[in-house]
């Protein structure tokens, strides 16, 4: 399991636990599943997909992934929740 | 009656002031917990960002990026003063510019040239009562700053600070310790301070590069830097407000509790004097 939190400078927009992550990074997307190496990328725009018990998409533009020990943090500067 | 007709004129007006200065107390309160609802929903994004520099961050790499850069010395630098747009709250606007006319002051004193830039229609006003030359004069800024209203106060003035037109940037703005204690407070985003280190690094996977990932977010941290300024400020403000506007229809109720014990005196006095007059008229005719 992941733990995943999205956040934007005015709310944490997510949190909670997820199967899978996949976030538009600046040169493709990238996709995270458990057990990942701890890992940094820049993020480009495009959508961001949390998969899981509470799936859940956001569009993003900026910021950044962090990965390390399961915890997913996505800190982007504009996010907006896709219904 | 004369005296007792004045004071009940003055009942009445203290009772219509204390009417509004509770409503504002009421309309403060409700927009005081959205604005530190506010306050804390920004936290989570500082610290991760926080975090994240400063395990990049080493003393190698800070020579490299033009918003680490130190001068040597101050010769021109930009102080970003945020006030209210409104007033009835206090001593916060006053305490902001005063705290703001410190730090032009001993910057000045350092031999620096000072820009002075303005968020907010009180501290524009002073600014201009004064004849100090403001930069910028920004009164658009509401009750619920935004990210892009940040983005749009600093973005001119990093990029004033890598061509090296500037040498560094001061914000004065109010802390929201808690809801009884929001000091103004001088604070330099620019150059960025590194935020410390806190625990050991990790060994992360950088893509694309650990210079990338350091250009991409310098210029979010400084961005979010102001957006705190923003959001405390305007938290710190309602809190203020509230304070002030509870005092005042405290002291509108002790007033009108002064006023009512002299209203009734008077009226009992003239009823005792009616009375007086009465029985002495009667005890006249009886002769």
């Amino acid at each position: 399991m992941l733990k995943v939190s999205v956040v934007s400078p005015e709310a944490t927009l997510f949190e909670g636990d997820a199967t899978s992550v996949v976030a538009p990074a600046f040169d493709g997307e990238v996709g995270i599943l458990p057990s990942h190496a701890p890992m940094i990328t820049v993020l480009g725009q495009g959508t961001l997909r949390v998969e899981g018990a509470t799936p859940a998409r956001f569009a993003v533009a900026g910021g950044f992934v962090q990965v390390v020990d399961n915890n997913v943090r996505v800190v982007t500067e504009k996010a907006s929740v896709i219904k | 009656m004369a005296k007792g007709r004045e004071l009940v004129g003055r009942i009445k007006t203290t009772e219509n002031t204390r009417k509004i200065t509770r409503t504002m107390e009421m309309v403060a309160t409700s927009k005081l917990k959205r604005s530190s609802d506010r306050v804390s929903a920004a936290r989570p994004y500082a610290k991760a960002l926080g975090d994240v520099i400063s395990s990049l961050f080493n003393a190698e790499l800070a020579e490299r990026f033009p918003l680490l850069r130190q001068p040597a010395a101050e010769r021109r630098v930009a102080v970003l003063l945020i006030t209210a747009n409104r007033g009835l709250c206090g001593g916060f606007n006053a305490n902001l510019i005063k705290e703001a006319r410190m730090t032009v002051a001993y910057l000045e004193e350092q031999g620096a040239t000072v820009d002075l830039h303005v968020v907010g229609r009180k501290g524009i006003g002073y600014f201009r009562y004064v004849g100090r030359e403001i930069l910028t004069a920004r009164t658009d800024i509401g009750d619920i700053p935004t990210a892009a209203n940040a983005a749009s106060l600093v973005d001119g003035l990093m990029a004033d600070f890598i061509s090296g037109a500037i040498d560094a940037v001061y914000v004065v703005h109010s802390k929201f310790n808690s809801v009884l204690s929001t000091p103004p407070h001088t604070e330099r985003v620019l150059p960025v301070a590194a935020p410390k280190r806190s625990g050991a690094g990790r060994d992360y996977l950088l893509y694309p590069s650990a210079d990338t990932i350091l250009t991409e977010l310098l210029p979010s941290y400084v961005r979010n830097a102001v957006y705190r300024a923003l959001v405390e400020t305007a938290a710190a403000e309602q809190a203020a407000r509230r304070t002030a506007m509870k005092s005042a229809t405290d002291n509108a109720g002790e007033m009108l509790n002064i006023l009512r014990r002299t209203y009734n005196r008077a009226r009992q006095a003239n009823i005792t004097q009616e009375i007086a007059e009465i029985v002495g008229g009667a005890a006249a005719l009886q002769g």
